[in-house]
């Protein structure tokens, strides 16, 4: 018994270099009794925690592995990840948006991925965003772009069919609606959620870093542009002075029509599934953000699979990567879930014709690419705090600009002094 | 008689509004729990459940599967884990400092006045500032994510030494000088004679240890990373964080971590307010 | 070496030890980590860490949501202080009252949420601060008066965790001033009472003079704790809004766990040291002038 598992373990050590992980070759080296190995380990966030150990019943049976699948508050879970890191106690498998892939690869978080073919029929944006100086750590799962779901009803009753593509318009839109009801909200964005602000951000088509993306670009007539447009919606009154703290149950919320329009993600595909009973199908729509003049690049979260550098069972992790961003897992968890597939070929499935999608498919072939640093993240958010300071008119405009300028120079001093060392590109 | 009558009505049904109020958000804590889901979020707020509800209870506790979602809030393990940290905190703390601050009381060695002052100053640092360089040593250690790696900073207790010296300072040293001289070995009148004396507080300090090891939030969030190993205070955060919209699930989650430390407290309550009182006045 | 020291070296040392290496030896470290620039790059290689003197202490002064830290923490200290030790003393002083009959079940009750895990009441606060469905809302309609945006407003932010860390912690130093109160000296109450003093003044020149070095040891212990406020924000507002919640603990926390600077969030470790160590020792010198100590 004892023998056989240290064979065993040497097995996968050569493994590990020369051959394709894949269910399949898992299946041709059997290490003993299948109990006697430890379960995979698997992370992911929200929803996609919450639901994957569905995608693992199949596995199981495939391959004998069991997996343990925990579910990490997305709001925790980049200090979950770095402290799990730092501790050695990394999952085998987890998922990782693609913003963390450039921060986790070098902290030495990542194990390669092994063959080029386990992202060969992966979408070109999705797979743009997951690598790192071109190569693979990391292999795209979805892809999420942001785009507006919309109440038919409160548009109609305001005369819209659907909502106007352009900033101007837009918030137009959003005047009419709030005139026939003073006292609801038009647009659903709060104010610890950066993406709304990035996604214009993005489409006014600005370098927010420059100097090899080791200082701050901020104050530029285009950041101004799209400040002056987010913040217009709350001094209108169109969107709340709110954080997600205070919304208790954001869903309900645009269920009963206190929003007329909820910039957000697939994921909401699943909500509006789940909770149909409080909002009926005719009465929610999906169209593409509104920008400047036109829709243009948006916010993405691209969900990823990575193999942490130090599983101990790197065949069986590798062999749930497959499985996991199989086409036929990836519809699987779109029906789920709601998430988009990374895969090219599951794009030509019928399940992903339909109508709702198509805003989606269209954005997706114009993601926002974002600077792929290790303090992205972190700059983000700080980008919101200030953002939420200008919202509560606690700063103008350009303090505001100036002030991120500064705060990102700050962030970036060690990155500044790795570059000019010539230590990190 | 009149007057003294008319202000012993006023103080009791001040006493008694005060006490309600403190206990309001127990009591609804508790009775929000048992609503069915949803229900809460009303105006004006439900006092009471219209109908009395497990659900929430049997979805933390039981259920897994929820709308085609696999909901796992691994509370009762939670609730092992922290039964299992929060007793062998005690368990080991009594042992640890019962020893030393009988030893700082009552056994004369060299440094132990220096070594007393160190420990009384060492009362002021805020063990935050260790935390840090604790993380790396135990990343080193290999103690990040396990069990010792909770329960061992919690074990430097200056403060439950300080606490034993305080109560055997009052063990009379005739009493020790006489077991001397009758030829008992130190050990034996530790055990023979110093324990027994010491029995009602070493209650209270392991009602200390207990709770305050049950309750500690900080320390278990960052150094336990693995679901598996979470505490119930870890646990019920990373619940709160990612399901705060169903308020009566999260009544549920703050009744089963609360409950298990009241029901140790309210028999005991006599040991722990008799040693809170003895720390702070002679303190 | 007498057996009395050989047992006492054995009683000792392994507390000792414990102490030296997760206490002593730590806090040494976190000042030499406080020199240093480690941060995440240092995780993925050490060689990326260098000496920088007391840059992070520069830093740190430079970055305003430290400052935003420092004075929501005191902010927290000057407001939380004077709540929670006047919560005790007016329960104390109620309970004291020789009419009251009960007096050990009231105690209890009283005491109760001092017990409880700060996580889970702090859950249920949340939900007793909703703006629109929390209880106490409600309580204020029934005064006439209008709903406060309890967790949403910054300017109502830190009173609303402070209700709730009252009704926490109040009951800790009630029990501490009962016990203060029942060791005021009776013939110089009686004393004061023949001489014709008012309540007040009984109050002020008896009772006062007599719990003077109980009060102002809960207040010194008070300001040490309240400015190590963490888990009630991590839950209740997640720092926000406006970052009106974000406490030095928190701000080190977030540093250090959540971006990895260690170097920094260390700097942040020791002012808090600091603080806390120039603050007790003031409020122990007040004390001294006044005699109290």
């Amino acid at each position: 018994m004892l023998m056989g598992d240290k064979g065993c373990r040497r097995a996968d050590r050569v493994t590990r270099r020369s051959v394709l992980a894949g269910a399949a070759a898992l299946a041709a080296t059997s290490c003993g009794p299948r109990s006697a190995s430890p379960p995979l380990r698997f992370w992911a966030t929200s929803y996609e925690g919450d639901y994957a150990p569905h995608l693992m019943t199949a596995f199981t049976a495939a391959t004998g592995i069991e997996v343990d699948v925990q579910s990490i508050p997305s709001t925790a879970a980049h200090e979950k990840m770095l402290t799990a890191f730092a501790g050695d106690a990394l999952p085998d498998v987890f998922a990782l948006p693609s913003g963390w892939i450039g921060e986790f690869q070098m902290i030495g978080a990542l194990a390669p991925v092994p063959s080029p073919d386990y992202v060969a029929d992966v979408l070109p944006p999705a797979l743009a965003l997951a690598q790192v100086k071109g190569r693979n750590f990391a292999v795209p799962w979805s892809a999420a772009p942001q785009v507006q779901f919309y109440r038919r009803d409160l548009l109609r009753d305001a005369g819209y069919e659907t909502p106007p593509d352009t900033w101007e318009a837009w918030r137009e839109m959003g005047r009419t609606i709030k005139r026939r009801r003073p006292d609801e909200f038009v647009f659903l964005t709060l104010l610890n959620w950066p993406d709304t602000l990035f996604s214009m951000l993005y489409q006014t088509g600005m370098t927010m870093l420059r100097d090899q993306d080791t200082r701050g670009n901020f104050r530029s007539p285009e950041a101004e542009s799209a400040f002056a447009f987010y913040l217009s919606l709350f001094t209108e009154n169109l969107a709340p002075r709110a954080l997600s703290t205070e919304v208790q149950d954001a869903f309900a919320a645009f269920a009963q029509g206190r929003y007329a329009v909820w910039p957000s993600w697939p994921s909401l595909l699943l909500d509006l599934h789940r909770r149909r009973a409080e909002i009926p199908r005719e009465r929610w729509g999906v169209a593409r953000l509104a920008g400047p003049k036109g829709p243009g690049p948006t916010a993405m979260i691209a969900s990823n699979v990575v193999v942490s550098a130090r599983t101990a069972q790197p065949q069986a992790a590798w062999a749930l990567v497959r499985h996991l961003t199989s086409t036929a897992t990836e519809l699987r968890f779109q029906q789920l879930i709601g998430n988009l597939p990374a895969r090219a070929s599951a794009w030509a499935s019928p399940q992903l014709q339909m109508p709702v999608l198509r805003p989606f498919a269209e954005q997706m072939r114009q993601p926002a690419m974002a600077p792929k640093i290790v303090e992205w993240e972190r700059i983000q958010i700080e980008v919101q705090l200030v953002a939420e300071r200008v919202v509560r008119g606690l700063l103008t405009i350009p303090h505001a600009l100036a002030a991120i300028d500064g705060r990102v120079d700050q962030i970036l001093a060690k990155r500044r002094a790795l570059v000019e060392a010539g230590r990190i590109a | 008689m009149g007057r003294r009558r008319t202000r012993a009505i006023v103080a009791n049904s001040l006493v008694a509004l005060l006490t309600a109020v403190t206990l309001v958000p127990l009591v609804w804590m508790v009775t929000v729990s048992f609503m069915p889901r949803g229900a809460s979020s009303q105006f004006p707020p439900p006092f009471w459940p219209e109908r009395w509800s497990w659900e929430n209870y049997y979805e933390l506790l039981v259920r897994r599967e929820i709308d085609g979602a696999w909901f796992d809030y691994r509370v009762l393990p939670a609730l092992g884990n922290s039964l299992l940290i929060a007793v062998l905190a005690t368990v080991l703390g009594l042992l640890l400092t019962i020893p030393a601050g009988y030893a700082f009381a009552k056994l004369r060695f060299t440094g132990r006045e220096r070594l007393l002052k160190l420990l009384i100053a060492g009362l002021v640092v805020p063990g935050q500032v260790a935390m840090l360089p604790l993380f790396l040593l135990f990343k080193e250690l290999g103690l990040v994510n396990s069990y010792a790696g909770v329960i061992l900073p919690g074990l430097a207790g200056i403060f439950s030494v300080l606490f034993v010296r305080q109560a055997a300072l009052a063990i009379p040293d005739e009493m020790l000088d006489a077991a001397r001289l009758d030829g008992a070995s130190e050990a034996r009148i530790f055990r023979s004679i110093v324990l027994p004396l010491l029995a009602p507080i070493t209650v209270t300090l392991a009602l200390f240890l207990f709770l305050g090891s049950w309750n500690d939030f900080l320390w278990p969030l960052i150094v336990l990373t693995d679901q598996h190993k979470y505490t119930l205070p870890v646990a019920v955060a990373a619940i709160v964080r990612e399901h705060a919209q169903d308020g009566e699930l999260m009544m549920a989650a703050s009744v089963v971590t609360t409950l298990p430390v009241l029901l140790i407290f309210l028999p005991l309550q006599r040991y722990y307010i008799s040693g809170l009182l003895g720390g702070s006045i002679k303190g | 070496m007498s057996s009395q020291e050989r047992t006492a070296w054995l009683f000792t040392a392994p507390v000792l030890a414990i102490i030296v290496a997760v206490l002593v030896l730590p806090v040494t470290l976190a000042l030499a980590l406080s020199l240093t620039d480690y941060s995440i790059y240092a995780l993925a290689d050490w060689d990326n860490v260098r000496f920088v003197g007391l840059g992070n202490f520069q830093e740190l002064l430079r970055t305003a949501l430290f400052w935003r830290a420092l004075a929501n923490t005191a902010l927290f200290a000057v407001l939380g202080v004077p709540m929670a030790i006047g919560a005790s003393l007016g329960a104390a002083l109620l309970l004291h009252d020789t009419t009251v009959r009960w007096k050990a079940l009231w105690r209890v009750a009283l005491f109760a949420p001092y017990v409880t895990s700060v996580v889970a009441t702090a859950v249920v606060w949340r939900f007793l601060l909703n703006t629109r469905f929390g209880l106490i809302n409600y309580a204020l309609s029934w005064l006439g008066l209008p709903p406060v945006d309890w967790l949403g407003d910054p300017h109502a932010s830190i009173p609303a965790i402070l209700l709730f860390v009252t009704w926490k912690i109040f009951g800790y130093n009630m029990i501490v001033f009962t016990a203060a109160l029942s060791a005021v000296p009776q013939d110089l109450m009686e004393a004061a009472r023949l001489d014709g003093a008012s309540r007040w003044g009984r109050f002020r020149h008896v009772t006062l003079p007599a719990i003077g070095p109980t009060l102002l040891l809960a207040s010194v212990m008070s300001v040490a704790g309240f400015l190590q406020i963490f888990a009630e924000p991590y839950v209740m507002t997640l720092g926000g809004p406006a970052q009106s919640t974000v406490t030095v603990l928190y701000f080190m926390f977030d540093e250090g766990f959540k971006w990895w600077n260690l170097g920094q969030a260390s700097a942040v470790a020791l002012i808090l040291f600091v603080l806390i160590l120039t603050i007790t020792f003031v409020e122990t010198r007040i004390g001294k002038r006044n005699q109290w100590l």
